[in-house]
């Protein structure tokens, strides 16, 4: 298939979205019953779970430290995520995402709380249309955060890319196969620390801060509905002894 | 020194409560000089400490607990307990006789104090307010519910011991021993503890656990 135009003359992209804006987002804590924390996140036909396990047991027991919990992370997509059937498993590219989406979230969490346990996450990607990974990291910290699990800030993240040479926020499947350049970031907003930043193309040295400046912006909309989601959740107040 | 939260304010992992680091409490931790949740919960300060009680979470021991556990092993110089998911405490004896003289064995239910918690691990007392359960029912909530289920001052749990006429015992660590003069009884108070877990953070919780008590005592099965 040839390159399909990405951005029109007048600054539409492919799903009709303006270049700094973001995908319609869903967030929702809480979902899987049988999980101690979970959540549910979309980023328009991006659809994730992440549920968290733990603190618990390290299974097998060797892994264990004695001074904090090991942080397990597994990023999968369905086989049913994509167009062509994934197989079942785990594929390099998916190996690679749980290890920086582990590192992104052990900068966050308080692991030396729980020395000898493991806390364990799962990332599911039922529907894949760009930004798996980013949208992983945002349903994974709500998840964590869903768990009771002490954590520095919440993790927000999300992909700028360019396309049709602009600098674009939020890439979708589309965009991140014909455009220019995709890059990844997810920040701990409250210490304006950046805790993951991949990038896969090229972009010029005068376009990264421009561009880094963009992912900010959308990150902080997306931390902003992030704590919306949270407190959804726990907006009632008890009464009585605490 | 001001303060960036109201009393009983649901607050979210992040979230600045305080310039003073020194006021940092339960559920928050210090940065740059500054307090700030760690946990999504309600801040509250208690004794001038500023805290946030988790509505979720593990529990973590502290010193002075009395916890809940089953007895997993039976050593020459003491026991372990498991207390939970993910914790097991030790109960360390030095004398061997005396280990012999408890007469505790594998599966055993006991309550104890936490002596210690630590790097070392978990060590529960043996001396003082150590027991063990012959009889009853031993049931588990979640760790974050149990204040509530105390309630201030006891309130609610006095509650249900006092309407069931049961003889129940609360672990800090979510485990609860229940035993009463018959199931009926029995059955109320279990019913009214998964009740007041499930419905903790609802206003007039008290008043409606009685009626379900009452209910449930006469009517037989509720």
């Amino acid at each position: 298939m040839s390159k399909p135009k990405l951005i029109t003359e007048d600054g539409i992209r492919t799903d009709g979205r303006r270049f700094d804006e973001l995908r319609p987002i869903r967030m929702e804590v809480g979902v899987l019953d049988k999980s101690d924390g979970s959540a549910y996140v979309e980023f328009g036909k991006t659809r994730v779970f992440a549920a968290v396990f733990g603190p618990r047991e390290v299974h097998p027991r060797h892994l264990s430290l004695p001074d904090r919990a090991i942080l397990n992370c597994r990023y999968h997509m369905t086989s049913f995520s994509v167009e062509e059937r994934k197989p079942l498993g785990m594929t390099r590219r998916e190996v690679e995402l749980s290890k920086v989406i582990r590192e992104a979230l052990e900068t966050v969490v308080f692991l030396e709380e729980f020395p000898r346990t493991s806390i364990d996450i799962y990332i599911e990607v039922v529907q894949a249309d760009g930004g798996t990974r980013t949208t992983g990291l945002t349903a994974a910290s709500l998840a964590l955060a869903d768990a009771g699990i002490p954590m520095a800030d919440l993790i927000a993240a999300v992909a700028v890319g360019k396309v049709d040479g602009q600098l674009v926020l939020d890439l979708n499947d589309v965009e991140d196969k014909y455009g220019e350049a995709d890059m990844p970031i997810a920040m701990a907003p409250r210490f304006n620390s950046i805790v993951l930043l991949q990038l896969n193309g090229r972009i010029s040295k005068d376009e990264f801060p421009k561009a880094l400046a963009l992912a900010k912006k959308g990150i902080m909309e997306i931390y902003r509905l992030q704590r919306e989601a949270l407190k959804r959740k726990y907006s009632a107040t008890p009464e009585g002894g605490m | 020194m001001p303060l960036y939260f109201s009393e009983h304010e649901v607050v979210l992992p992040g979230q600045l409560l305080s310039d003073d680091g020194r006021r940092s409490g339960e559920g928050t931790y210090v940065a740059d000089g500054k307090v700030y949740a760690a946990q999504v919960g309600l801040a509250t300060i208690r004794n001038n400490r500023i805290c946030v009680i988790a509505f979720k979470g593990a529990y973590r021991p502290q010193v002075g607990d009395e916890v809940i556990g089953v007895i997993s092993d039976v050593k020459p110089n003491g026991f372990d307990v498991v207390l939970g998911k993910h914790l097991t405490g030790v109960i360390r004896i030095p004398d061997r006789r005396k280990v012999q003289n408890l007469g505790l064995r594998v599966g055993d239910v006991i309550s104890a104090r936490v002596k210690e918690s630590s790097l070392r691990g978990i060590i529960l007392e043996h001396t003082r307010k150590m027991r063990r359960f012959d009889k009853g029912l031993l049931i588990s909530i979640h760790p974050a519910k149990i204040p509530r289920l105390i309630g201030r001052r006891g309130s609610m749990i006095n509650m249900i011991k006092r309407m069931t006429g049961c003889r129940i015992v609360v672990g800090r660590n979510g485990l609860i021993v229940i035993s009463g003069p018959s199931p009926a009884q029995e059955f109320a108070a279990v019913t009214a503890i998964k009740e007041v877990e499930k419905e903790a953070h609802t206003q007039g919780l008290t008043e409606r656990i009685s009626k379900l008590i009452d209910s449930i005592l006469k009517g037989g099965v509720g």
